[in-house]
């Protein structure tokens, strides 16, 4: 059933960067699943390969030197990792709307604002209207007018289009005129807050300040109306005050759109605000999945444990501050077994000797709660430590 | 019948005119150099124009004319700078002003003609080139024929390919035109591949191509409005450098005869500096190497001035700098609103009260 379906599930995706004769597995192994509606945050170091699964996704990253191992990008019943290069722009966007970590560079610096992000509208525009193809997600049917013909297995599963069906639809063209892009325009600034959206509309990137920038990114994502949004630390470059401000601004679209959204960060504090489920990863690997309340009220994975227990708070006075011992693993010489276990104050033998199994994440029954799992030899010993 | 649609564009075009006409007169008031650039490139295409539609307005004599006054014996056919000649005349009676004046739609032409050639045929390998340029696909292969193609091209000689086409086809404008030309374009393959490169790994790349916008698209909408600007202060910069390798070859004796049906200012240089003593008969050789020279000075004193005017931060800055004095519009819009919902809802009482 469509309403129970998750908008993206990610299936033992592990992606690679080939750098010289090195290999670096970024992200392995990661399972995850964005139910509809619901804000899934993952936290970890800098290094862990939050970013990399973040552009993954749509598959941003560069081809060469990133390379999709394996796995599975389940985007709406449709596997984003088979989708040919040239129909990926059907997806990102409209489908798949991105906020990126640098709000200074990611505005084209020769257009106006206006332009930035009558762009993007004219973009969904076109898909909505079919000036330009859209997605269809589902097993898309068979054009016989073109090459390669399918083989027999597909022939019983999809629909067939005879041929020349395809010339009978007339390409309806654009009837939104320059004021109509103006208006929603103007809508979207002022959903995202921006006072006077009418002199700001004129004005380059440079003009603007870091928040006012990354409202503008935020507005441009939000204007195609996508199933998923994946929020790349949206907050990160910007100082403290205008961060405060971003995230509120974020909480609040994120009942009023009510999209799902992958939010991904460093910082616990802010995920514990925005986000429904939390996934923590380290050193390329999904450790912990769950609720964030469960999360945080009892963790089951040491990592997770030490993270929590290292948020500087006004009200802790014990001095030296708790940290974990020792820094990310280098990805080219990872440990063996658990990838933690180097700096875990709770390994044992085995944990050296064998990696635990890597998180299956299901996606919830409707009405139940994420199930909370982690990849720990002892996770249950771990939940019940004080 | 006019589509609706249409005057909104003609506006906008007129606006979008009218907003750059403003922004280009303020930054050429506040950088001087440019602005004499500015005067003397409108000066030589105004001049240009004339010559070319009614030559007689600034041209006494025709081309390579006799000017037959200085005839009868005892003759001294070369005069010095004169207010009848202003350059002076030659030692065949011919008056150097207006050879050197009817050379300019040549000289200019040219000039624009190969560097304008070059920015289109150079402009479009090197974005393709630039942009699709991964190893083992085909466009990786694409990429690197342009590449190579343009490396041999580069390795030649401009000036001994100019003299090897013309004792191949003869001496001539296009000879000449095709020689340049020849060795031109692919300096602007390299210039637009470089900057291709340096802009589509930036992160409003990325940004674009994450919105879904297609790739064809990104590399005409977004890189080649970033990549366009330092394309056309080269290409103005390139004008001046044309116009003296194309006199060069004429001054080789590879260009256009003189004297002849077409004056020139390389090859009138060349013509008189063989025969005639410099420190003798200094107007000869002086008049032609300084209209190149200042044309050339022109060219590059705009392309310097079209480089902040392009640069949206510069040109924002500039125009501030400038209108400092101007006090800022008053912010209508809130008082307008609140007034228009006061007056709507007194008219919402009215009615209210006389039902």
């Amino acid at each position: 059933m469509i309403g129970t379906r998750p908008v993206l599930s990610v299936e033992n995706l592990s992606v690679e960067y080939e750098v010289g004769a090195g290999r670096f597995q970024a992200v392995s192994d990661v399972s995850l699943v964005i139910p509809r509606g619901r804000v899934v945050g993952i936290v970890g170091e800098t290094g862990c390969g939050k970013s990399t699964l973040a552009q993954a996704i749509p598959r941003l990253l560069p081809e060469p030197p990133a390379h999709i191992r394996s796995g599975k990008v389940i985007f709406q019943g449709t596997d984003l990792v088979k989708v040919p290069r040239s129909k990926l722009p059907l997806v990102r966007g409209t489908g798949i709307g991105m906020i990126f970590q640098e709000p200074l560079n990611s505005l084209n610096p020769a257009f106006r604002v206006f332009d930035q992000i009558a762009e993007s509208v004219q973009m969904r525009h076109w898909r909505e209207t079919g000036v330009l193809p859209s997605f269809h997600p589902g097993p898309t049917p068979f054009d016989y007018s073109r090459r390669p013909m399918p083989e027999t297995a597909d022939v019983l599963t999809h629909p067939i289009i005879p041929p020349g069906a395809k010339d009978e639809v007339t390409r309806r063209v654009s009837t939104m005129t320059r004021a109509d892009y103006r208006k929603e325009v103007l809508d979207y600034l002022r959903l995202v807050r921006i006072n006077d959206p009418e002199t700001i509309l004129n004005l380059f990137p440079h003009e603007l300040s870091g928040g006012m920038r990354q409202r503008i990114m935020i507005a441009m994502a939000l204007s195609q109306k996508p199933a998923l949004l994946i929020a790349d630390e949206p907050t990160s470059a910007l100082d403290v005050t205008i961060q405060a401000q971003v995230l509120t601004l974020m909480k609040e679209l994120i009942d009023e759109v009510h999209a799902s959204i992958l939010y991904i960060s460093h910082d616990l504090g802010v995920v514990a605000e925005t986000a429904d489920d939390l996934g923590v990863m380290y050193a390329g690997r999904l450790v912990e999945f769950g609720p964030v309340a469960e999360i945080f009220e009892s963790p089951r994975h040491p990592y997770t444990k030490s993270l929590l227990r290292s948020i500087p708070t006004r009200y802790k006075s014990d001095w030296p501050m708790p940290t974990i011992p020792g820094s990310v693993p280098n990805l080219s010489q990872l440990p063996r077994g658990c990838r933690f276990h180097p700096r875990c104050s709770l390994a044992k033998p085995i944990c050296s000797r064998e990696p635990p199994p890597p998180l299956r994440v299901m996606a919830p029954v409707t009405g139940d709660e994420t199930p909370h799992k982690s990849a720990c030899h002892y996770a249950e010993e771990v939940a019940n430590l004080p | 019948m006019a589509s609706p649609q249409r005057p909104s564009v003609v506006r906008r075009f007129l606006q979008l005119a009218w907003r750059n006409s403003v922004a280009l007169t303020r930054v050429l008031r506040a950088n001087p150099l440019s602005f004499v650039g500015f005067v003397l490139v409108a000066i030589t295409l105004i001049l240009t124009v004339i010559v070319v539609v009614h030559p007689s307005l600034v041209v006494p004599y025709g081309a390579s004319q006799n000017t037959g006054v200085y005839q009868e014996p005892p003759t001294i056919l070369h005069w010095p700078p004169s207010i009848a000649h202003p350059f002076g005349t030659d030692q065949g009676g011919r008056d150097i002003y207006s050879d050197v004046m009817l050379a300019l739609p040549l000289d200019l032409g040219i000039g624009i003609g190969i560097a304008g050639t070059s920015v289109l045929i150079g402009g479009f390998l090197g974005l393709v080139a630039g942009f699709w340029d991964k190893p083992g696909t085909a466009g990786g292969a694409t990429s690197t024929v342009i590449m190579r193609t343009t490396d041999v091209f580069l390795a030649f000689p401009s000036l001994i390919l100019a003299l090897a086409i013309v004792a191949s086809i003869g001496r001539g404008v296009w000879a000449a035109f095709l020689a340049i030309q020849t060795t031109w374009w692919p300096f602007y393959v390299r210039l637009v591949r470089g900057e291709v490169l340096a802009v589509k790994h930036l992160p409003y790349v990325t940004a674009a191509r994450a919105a879904g916008v297609g790739e064809g698209r990104i590399l005409t909408r977004h890189v080649l409005r970033n990549v366009m600007d330092p394309i056309i202060v080269y290409f103005t910069l390139d004008i001046g450098t044309v116009l003296v390798t194309f006199s060069t070859i004429s001054f080789v004796g590879a260009g256009i005869p003189f004297p002849g049906p077409v004056p020139e200012w390389g090859s009138m240089m060349s013509f008189y500096q063989g025969a005639y003593l410099l420190s003798q008969y200094w107007w000869y050789i002086t008049f032609p190497a300084l209209a190149i020279f200042m044309t050339a000075l022109a060219y590059s004193l705009l392309g310097d001035g079209l480089r902040d005017v392009l640069d949206p931060r510069t040109r924002r800055a500039l125009t501030q700098s400038v209108t400092t004095h101007e006090p800022p519009p008053e912010e209508p819009p809130l008082q307008a609103a609140t007034t228009e919902t006061s007056e709507e809802e007194e008219a919402v009482e009215e009615t209210e009260m006389r039902s």
